[in-house]
């Protein structure tokens, strides 16, 4: 090759690669496309939050000047006989279907050229309902009194979901179990039994580019534009809708304005295409941002947890109940149950575990995946218990920890053996850099200093697949086609650092074409901080293959070893002009043991681990309950940092995304119904709610069997914050919440009622 | 939401029950209410108006009487549309009427849900009008019987 | 959003004009932060929007003269928080405008706007209030002059004819007077307040001369307390009366319980805060 070898590409704090083109505006969205002939959709939502629809009048909606149509679940009928879908169940209609199941579900579509005719039409549609009981609290839905869907309908994608085919008179969709040891005889030779309970609210990811699709359907193929954060599932889905192969079917990602697990699986989709069906016309679907909130959430949950330790302090045993308020619709809750849920006993070498996950429905806008996928929930709660028990038995926080962590080389409650988690090294790097053995200064009069730790465990979610193509051009220009979405996070530069290391070459010069599955190929989806293991995986072993045919090539062309002749010159020797291409691929999925179904155990429970944690500093207001974080330390390992300075705001960004969800973040509902659903009520951490002093560390750390000896990073600063905060108020000033968020009332509620005192409502 | 409240008022408790619960006085007390229609002994419609600013809001809304239990509980159900707007509203009042030296103390709750995109936002000053109407309910009742009447809501 | 004509006159009169004063869906528009929530919403309804922005400049920009500050209607707020005469006249209005919304509100929201939208979460009616500000209002009929306190009558409710306009807000210099806004917000620094708290004290010697103080966002409107300000005339500025003031506000205000905290709550809160707010003004520069 003919470039100056380049520097090493892995390690460098590259800035990212689309920055330029995103500050300048020139980024495409799909939330701002536009193709010819397009109509736009708005749409009429339930004002029930769970009813028989008796009747839907559209004849006035259609009759005002400008609409092109309006549309029912019975017109999408027409053209989808089956028109549900869902990665867990098949449980949600493209529109309404018969019943409707929570305030703010689609009822009825109308379409017209100008948007604001269309949502004109939308206000003009009557709908009438018979109204049914509702259930809005995920353990009185356990109960099974209220049951939000008459029968249960798993997709087949998932083996473990299969039991609950037909199910009725039931809103569990997954009951996960898993059994080690003997849980019931060690709490009965504990020396104390410590038992909690801990909920935690709605909240839901607010990309800044609400969700939007558009579907342009023809007879002999369909291709749909989506901010979507997994374009290989949303193909094969609406293959199956369609009964299409998936070659009639183009995905196609612009750039999205941020995800957070919020834009997986089908969210518009299938809409667009249905109306793009019915009107024979490209459609776009685009939320505003109020509606966003009636589409996909975060779960809400109640964990009980329970935990026995012996007279030395060792924990002998923890039970662990998990309900997941997973609303109207499955969508991936299952998998938030039993993939997180097998975590739920946290970070510790216990000998009994015993834990229930359960997945229910509720009459609220639906939960899916949202930045942790269920484990900044469990963290939450089982750090907060862990250090209730130390304060129970007088001990130092820390050290409590330590005795009780679960090391490299011990078997996790799953039975898998825990390796290349650098979870010590993490604990102990917090503990640092909070000075913790040095003396605290505890404030005075009525602002009290606390401080609090805390330290999360994850399994990537697997088996998960990624495909990659790394395609040289005769100039020696390289491409690279993958299916992860740069969302932000900064994928696009992270792969092409790791193909120019293999390649030796800038990452700049390197392309990462747009996602489009036509082009694209297979992957699993960019979630769950899986693409940078699983697709590093895959675009290292294409580019390795192209190294080993560019290498063919010069064989082949008589360059003796080691020569240093330019690509160029390779391809016209051997095509007689600059002429041809090389192309390698590569595919990776990692091995994986599914766990037993009523044990839970299994040898190989997931291809990495990941760890962090984060120690907080506060400052409490005695006399108003205000509280102040001035120091907020996120350690994580992430193996070995690909980009630092991208780990550095991937760090900074999941924890101040969590400090939202800690203090103040809440969707607020009343009667099913949530009241605050816009930016002007419903605030996140703005520049002001930065702590004082943020620290971000990723620990020395080598994934042995990653990519670089990188693994993930985009959830791992969430883990930590929640309890690490709530541990710092207990340290603070002797008040412990168990209900997030972390308000200021609550905490002075506490107050007075520690005082004696409590505070009577008028 | 929900609005709770207590008022006294100069009059037994028999009188008072045996005109709350008739619809026609009963809506009399509250602001912005119209067309009240009997439709049979127990269910009523009418028209709600009211406004914030000036922003109007207008509601065709349904009454029952779910419960009359004489001589102290009346249960009354309430289901409304905005006009112009999708939405809904749904309440259930309750009125506790309790004997006190020849006065009777009217405890009355509220219970009230308002979904579509009224409900959506604007909570802080749908509250505020609610307690608003509240006090002219009050002050209504009271004028409506003796004076001498206190109020502690 | 549905489709409304969008007028944009040259001059106040021809705004006032344009106002159809029985007709609830024709608005006045400046800065459009608030009013374009409602319409986004839906649950206000434009057939007509008369834009102010092109109405001549006399209703924008801030004059220093005779002792006072007059803001014309039509200043952005983020000028009041850059402006050097503003720092000089009335110091506390600027130390308030960081944590007033963010940057992008606050560079297109009025000052007419902020005090004829009748909010009480706004930050900027409690301090005009606690200076002794005065709004000179233009409608069909004439002008009029107004203290602030007197235009705000309830949620979201002013004394504001339909076709009167704000034109401007003239505040007094401080002079002596030491202010200071305590603003309270249960969740994001930059949130609505659970509470506003706005005084302006003038004292000697730690010995109170006369102070104006008000409770805002907790309560319907933004509200003077006349026991609080009747029990710091003439008191000497110590912990006791400070109390004193924090219980005699708590007594007094009438509070609203909402998301962002129980009535409960805020009245506690403004217990503690009162005196907190009279402590800082003793401690800021006039």
């Amino acid at each position: 090759m003919n470039a100056p070898p380049a520097a090493k590409q892995i390690g460098r704090s590259l800035p990212r690669l689309e920055a330029r083109a995103k500050v300048t505006g020139r980024a495409e969205y799909t939330h701002t496309m536009r193709l010819p002939g397009m109509l736009s959709c708005k749409l009429l939502r339930s004002t029930v939050a769970h009813g028989r629809i008796k009747s839907i009048d559209v004849s006035e909606a259609r009759k005002l000047p400008g609409v092109f149509g309006v549309y029912t679940g019975e017109d999408v009928k027409k053209v989808i006989p089956d028109p549900y879908y869902g990665p867990a169940f098949h449980d949600q209609p493209i529109l309404a279907l018969g019943k409707v199941h929570y305030v703010g579900e689609p009822v009825a579509a109308v379409l017209a050229e100008d948007p604001h005719v269309a949502e004109q039409a939308a206000q003009l549609i009557a709908a009438d309902y018979e109204e049914l009981p509702a259930v809005f609290d995920e353990v009185e839905a356990a109960e099974n009194k209220t049951i939000v869907h008459e029968g249960l309908k798993p997709a087949t994608t998932f083996a473990d979901l299969k039991h609950l085919k037909g199910a009725k008179n039931t809103n569990c969709a997954l009951d996960f179990k898993l059994r080690r040891g003997d849980a019931d005889k060690a709490f009965a030779g504990a020396a104390q039994v410590f038992e909690h309970t801990f909920k935690t609210q709605k909240v839901l990811h607010l990309a800044f580019e609400p969700h939007a699709s558009i579907a342009d359907y023809k007879d002999d193929g369909v291709t749909i534009y989506s901010a979507s954060q997994g374009p290989s599932f949303v193909r094969t889905e609406i293959a199956r809708l369609l009964g299409w192969p998936e070659n009639l079917v183009r995905i196609k990602v612009p750039y999205l304005g941020a995800g957070y697990g919020g834009k997986l699986y089908i969210k518009l989709e299938a809409l667009a295409l249905a109306l793009s069906m019915l009107a024979r016309r490209p459609v776009k679907v685009a939320l505003t941002m109020d509606e966003v909130f009636y589409t996909i959430t975060k779960h809400p949950s109640t964990f009980s947890i329970k935990t026995g330790v012996d007279k030395d302090g060792r924990i002998v045993a923890r039970q662990c109940d998990v309900w997941w308020n997973g609303g109207a619709y499955a969508d991936i809750g299952p998998r938030v149950t039993q993939k997180s849920g097998f975590t739920a006993s946290g970070p510790y070498d216990i000998d009994n575990v015993s834990i229930d996950s359960y997945a229910l429905y509720t009459n609220l806008p639906p939960a899916g995946a949202l930045r942790g996928f269920g484990i900044p929930q469990l963290v939450w709660a089982y750090e907060s218990h862990t250090d209730m028990i130390a304060r129970a038995l007088d001990r130092d926080p820390l050290d409590f920890r330590r005795q009780n962590l679960l090391r490299d080389g011990r078997p996790h409650a799953t039975g898998t053996i825990l390796k290349d988690v650098a979870i010590e090294k993490v604990l102990d790097t917090i503990a640092e850099r909070m000075n913790w053995d040095a003396p605290f200064d505890r404030g005075s009069g009525t602002i009290r200093r606390g401080r609090g730790l805390a330290i999360g465990l994850k399994a990537v979610i697997s088996p998960t697949t990624s495909v990659a193509i790394v395609n040289v051009s005769a100039d020696g220009s390289v491409t690279v086609y993958c299916g992860t979405i740069d969302m932000g996070q900064g994928s696009d530069t992270a792969m092409a650092q790791m193909v120019g290391e293999v390649l030796n070459m800038q990452a700049e010069s390197i392309r990462i074409v747009p996602r489009d599955t036509d082009v694209t190929p297979y992957d699993m989806g960019t979630l769950g901080s899986r693409s940078l293991f699983h697709m590093g995986h895959a675009v290292r072993l294409a580019a390795e293959e192209a190294k080993a045919k560019i290498a063919q090539l010069a064989r082949d062309v008589g360059e003796p070893e080691g020569s240093n002749a330019p690509l160029r010159d390779l391809f016209v020797k051997k095509y007689g002009m600059q002429a041809g291409n090389i192309v390698g691929t590569g595919i990776y999925k990692p091995d994986y043991t599914p766990p037993d179904p009523a044990t839970g155990q299994t040898p190989n429970a997931t291809p990495f681990w990941m760890t962090a944690g984060a120690g907080a500093e506060i400052e409490v207001d005695t006399e108003t309950g205000q509280l102040r974080v001035t120091r907020l330390v996120n350690v994580a390992d992430v193996g070995t940092p690909i980009n630092p300075k991208v780990v550095e705001t991937q760090l900074s960004g999941a924890a101040l995304m969590q400090l939202g969800f800690t203090l103040f973040e809440k969707m607020q509902i009343d009667g099913g119904q949530v009241t605050n659903a816009s930016l002007a009520d419903y605030k996140i951490p703005g520049i002001h709610d930065v702590p004082a002093a943020m620290e971000n560390e990723a620990v020395e750390a080598y994934q042995s069997n990653g990519p670089f000896g990188a693994k993930g990073v985009g959830e791992l600063a969430t883990f930590g914050v929640s309890p690490a905060i709530a541990n710092a108020i207990e340290d603070a000033v002797g008040v412990r919440l168990t209900e997030l968020p972390l308000t200021p009332e609550a905490v002075f509620r506490g107050l007075r009622a520690k005082a004696g005192q409590p505070l009577e409502d008028e | 939401m929900k609005v709770e409240g207590e008022i006294s008022v100069g009059a037994p408790r028999k009188e008072v029950f045996s005109r709350l619960s008739d619809a026609h006085f009963f809506a009399s007390c509250i602001d912005g209410v119209s067309d009240l229609t009997e439709i049979d002994s127990t269910h009523y419609s009418a028209l709600f108006a009211t406004k914030i600013a000036y922003m109007r809001f207008n509601f065709k809304v349904n009454v029952e009487m779910s419960r009359i239990a004489p001589p102290s509980e009346i249960e009354a159900k309430v289901e409304g549309t905005p006009m112009g707007a999708v939405g809904r509203l749904t309440a259930t009042a309750t009125t506790q009427l309790g004997e006190r030296d020849g006065q009777t103390d009217i405890r009355y709750a509220i219970d009230a849900t308002l979904t579509g995109k009224l409900g959506s936002i604007g909570q802080p000053v749908l509250k505020a009008k609610a307690k608003e109407m509240e006090k002219q309910f009050a002050a209504r009742l009271q004028a409506a019987f003796a004076s001498g009447a206190e109020s502690a809501p | 959003m549905t489709p409304f004509e969008l007028i944009e006159p040259q001059s106040l009169k021809e705004a006032v004009a344009l106002i159809d004063p029985d007709d609830p869906t024709v608005r006045p528009i400046a800065g459009g932060t608030a009013l374009m929530l409602m319409m986004k919403a839906g649950v206000f309804q434009p057939s007509r929007l008369i834009s102010l922005r092109k109405v001549d400049n006399d209703l924008s920009g801030i004059k220093a003269e005779g002792g006072a500050l007059t803001i014309g209607a039509l200043t952005p707020l983020a000028e009041l928080e850059h402006s050097a005469e503003v720092a000089k006249y009335t110091p506390v209005i600027p130390r308030i405008m960081p944590r007033l919304s963010n940057v992008r509100v606050r560079n297109v929201a009025t000052v007419g706007g902020a005090l004829a939208h009748g909010d009480p979460h706004m930050d900027l009616p409690p301090v005009a209030m606690a200076l002794a500000g005065r709004v000179r209002i233009v409608g069909a009929g004439g002008e009029r002059e107004l203290p602030v306190e007197d235009l705000l009558t309830g949620y979201y409710e002013t004394a504001l004819s339909p076709n009167e306009l704000i034109a401007s807000l003239t505040i007094p210099a401080q002079g002596k007077a030491r202010a200071a806004y305590m603003k309270v917000t249960a969740g994001a620094a930059d949130d609505w307040p659970a509470l506003g708290v706005a005084v302006a004290v003038e004292a000697e010697g730690g010995r109170i001369g006369s102070a104006r103080v008000v409770v805002s966002a907790a309560t319907p409107k933004a509200t003077r307390l006349a026991s609080v300000e009747k029990l710091l005339a003439g008191a000497n500025l110590d912990d006791k009366t400070l109390k004193a003031a924090g219980d005699a506000a708590a007594e007094e205000a009438e509070i609203i319980g909402d998301v962002r905290g129980s009535a409960a709550y805020k009245r506690e809160l403004l217990r503690v805060t009162m005196g907190r707010a009279l402590r800082a003004a003793a401690g800021a520069r006039p």
